[in-house]
């Protein structure tokens, strides 16, 4: 325990000394403010685009475009930008054999792979919250008078959809010495995920599915209890790829 | 019961097999001198006592506890220095050291008098630079103050003084005598001058295998009788001496260097009044009698041969 | 644009704003303190990080900034 706390300090430490946090953080606000924004202004842009012509009238911006914003920034290139920054999460050490002396004065390798994981989730968790605070807020003032349903549960969806992301990035750090191979293994997950999603029967226990049904949910046209079982799902393979983590690691030789 | 006890330990990489029954003992309170050349085994040795190897048979037992694969639990009576320490560089030493005490479980206040202690031990006290701006020395010197954090019963040092230049050299092995008193140290190199000023103790592993361990009057001492050096006035008297018929055996060793002859006796039953005779035989005096000291590097390379 | 439709988006340009400044100034700061980069040369870093919005700092951050 003392030395999960102590780690986990050192790694919050480490995000905030090398700006991994500034740069993810950024990154969210970003996304948080444009969202809406470019909801609002798109239309106006592409009218005048092909204003000349004067045929194509578009529709009114709402809120929900908006949100489709948010949902598909967070997950293409939030998602992204996330694992290249945590792609090495272990290799940087392994490589420099910075562990070995912390190993040596007694840190368990479970700790180690327990409190990288929690700090990555800590990281995500802020940079979603934030980005969805500022979305939300700019969406309630561009849009007053949409309504949106399911709206938090649908983020809560994409925010376990990041915390099963994260546990296969570690699984595969685990598993591999470089960080491509950590990017490669991870990406690998999310396509297996995305090609098992072709099949319908699969797509109601597929994690994916947390990421691909926001909308609908905002729109009502998907139930909330459909995503049960694929939440399930992503929870106990979140739990597999870090326990296995856990173990990989405890046979890694250093 | 020693610290540090290793017993018939094998290792292999491959085809290539490193260790081949090892056994070890180190007592409390030694410096011990791990010798052999580059390669011989040393850091695998190491990495098994620590736990960041796994042995193919054999075992290792710290302070009267098993060391095991992957575990750490044993770790706690150990301080180890790497060969080349890394740490992480955006730290101070002090947020480093705090990182260590943290982990080991020492209280506040605890890390900070015993951190300031060793700071100053090592000659880092009051340094506010990032480990990263540090120097070869600064970061082996960080290293003792880290290993030595705990206030381990052994501390391991892999070759900490390979990398240095003479002066840096010196500082680290003024250290590990100045820390002697409170920890057993093991500490592998292949310079034998270091282990000749600090050590009282030594083994030298070669073929997977110690070769020779001991302290280093014992070892000495064992293999004392067996060189002679006779320092002679003239030629004359040199070659009646080294061409006298007692001396005509396959088993000694004769060689001379102008005025001087060598002489090396085979086992302990013959010794130097074999000489004294054939001298007095011959009416010669030597301008010099001397038994002759084995050296560290003539006994290593015995060995190693 | 004009001056109505400009200060219909200021609560979107204040923050914008901000958030490249302060990235902007901080990865400046980086760039001048720690000359030594895993490519490129000061002059480079300081345009990319000063006039590439957003982007730039992050490129800096994540891939130009050498070890220390």
């Amino acid at each position: 325990m003392n030395g999960y706390l102590a780690f986990l300090k050192k790694e919050i430490f480490e995000y905030v000394k090398t700006y991994k946090l500034l740069i993810m953080l950024m990154v969210f606000t970003v996304f948080g403010i444009t969202n809406p924004l470019i909801a609002k202004l798109l239309p106006e842009i592409l009218e005048s685009l092909i204003n000349d012509k004067g045929i194509i009238s578009l529709p009114e911006p709402t809120a929900y475009d908006a949100w489709t914003q948010f949902f598909k920034n967070a997950t293409q290139i939030g998602l992204i930008v996330m694992v290249i920054l945590f792609s090495g999460v272990l290799s940087s050490e392994l490589s420099k054999g910075t562990l070995i002396n912390l190993l040596t004065k007694g840190l368990s390798r479970t700790a180690v792979i327990l409190s990288k994981y929690t700090c990555m989730v800590l990281v995500w968790t802020k940079s979603i919250a934030l980005c969805f605070v500022l979305t939300y807020g700019y969406t309630v003032y561009l849009f007053p008078k949409d309504e949106t349903s399911n709206l938090l549960f649908s983020v809560f969806c994409l925010w376990l959809f990041g915390l099963f992301l994260l546990s296969a990035l570690l699984f595969s750090a685990a598993l591999t010495k470089s960080n491509y191979g950590c990017m490669l293994i991870t990406g690998i997950v999310v396509v297996a995920c995305m090609i098992m999603n072709i099949i319908s029967s699969v797509h109601k226990y597929n994690p994916i599915s947390l990421a691909t049904d926001n909308m609908g949910l905002i729109m009502n046209s998907i139930e909330v209890s459909s995503l049960y079982s694929a939440i399930m799902i992503s929870c106990l393979l979140s739990l597999i790829f870090v326990s296995l983590s856990v173990v990989i690691f405890q046979k890694k030789p250093l | 019961m020693g610290v540090l006890e290793i017993k018939q330990l094998y290792k292999r990489f491959g085809h290539h097999e490193v260790l081949k029954g090892l056994d070890m003992d180190v007592p409390e309170h030694s410096i011990f001198g791990f010798v052999g050349q580059n390669g011989a085994g040393k850091t695998t040795t190491m990495k098994i006592i620590l736990g960041l190897l796994k042995p193919d048979s054999g075992s290792v037992t710290v302070c009267g506890e098993k060391a095991t694969y992957g575990g750490s639990k044993t770790n706690r009576n150990i301080g180890f220095l790497p060969d080349v320490p890394e740490f992480y560089g955006y730290m101070t030493p002090m947020e480093y050291l705090k990182l260590c005490g943290e982990i080991t479980g020492l209280t506040k206040s605890k890390i900070k008098s015993k951190s300031e202690e060793l700071l100053e031990l090592v000659g880092l006290k009051g340094e506010k630079k990032k480990i990263s701006g540090f120097s070869r020395g600064m970061k082996q010197r960080l290293g003792i103050a880290q290993a030595l954090l705990n206030e381990p019963k052994l501390l391991i040092c892999d070759e900490p003084t390979s990398a240095l230049d003479p002066v840096g050299r010196k500082e680290i092995l003024d250290i590990l005598l100045a820390a002697k008193g409170k920890t057993t140290i093991v500490f592998s190199t292949h310079i034998l001058s270091d282990v000749e000023k600090i050590c009282d103790r030594i083994a030298i592993l070669h073929g997977g295998k110690l070769a020779l361990c001991g302290t280093l009057s014992e070892i000495k001492e064992r293999r004392r009788h067996n060189g002679f050096v006779l320092e002679f006035e003239n030629e004359k008297d040199a070659s009646s001496f080294e061409n006298a018929e007692e001396l005509k055996q396959p088993s000694i060793g004769l060689s001379r260097n102008e005025n001087t002859v060598t002489v090396l006796l085979p086992d302990h039953d013959m010794d130097g009044h074999l000489l004294l005779s054939v001298l007095s035989q011959k009416r010669i005096v030597p301008l010099k009698f001397e038994v002759m000291e084995p050296t560290l590097e003539s006994l290593f390379m015995e060995v190693v041969q | 644009m004009d001056w109505v439709m400009l200060k219909e988006y200021l609560p979107f340009l204040i923050p914008l704003v901000i958030a490249q400044f302060t990235l902007s100034i901080t990865a400046l700061i980086h760039v001048l303190r720690h000359p030594n980069y895993r490519f490129g040369n000061k002059v480079m870093w300081v345009l990319v990080v000063m006039f590439i919005q957003f982007i730039g700092p992050a490129l800096y951050f994540a891939l130009g900034r050498g070890e220390e």
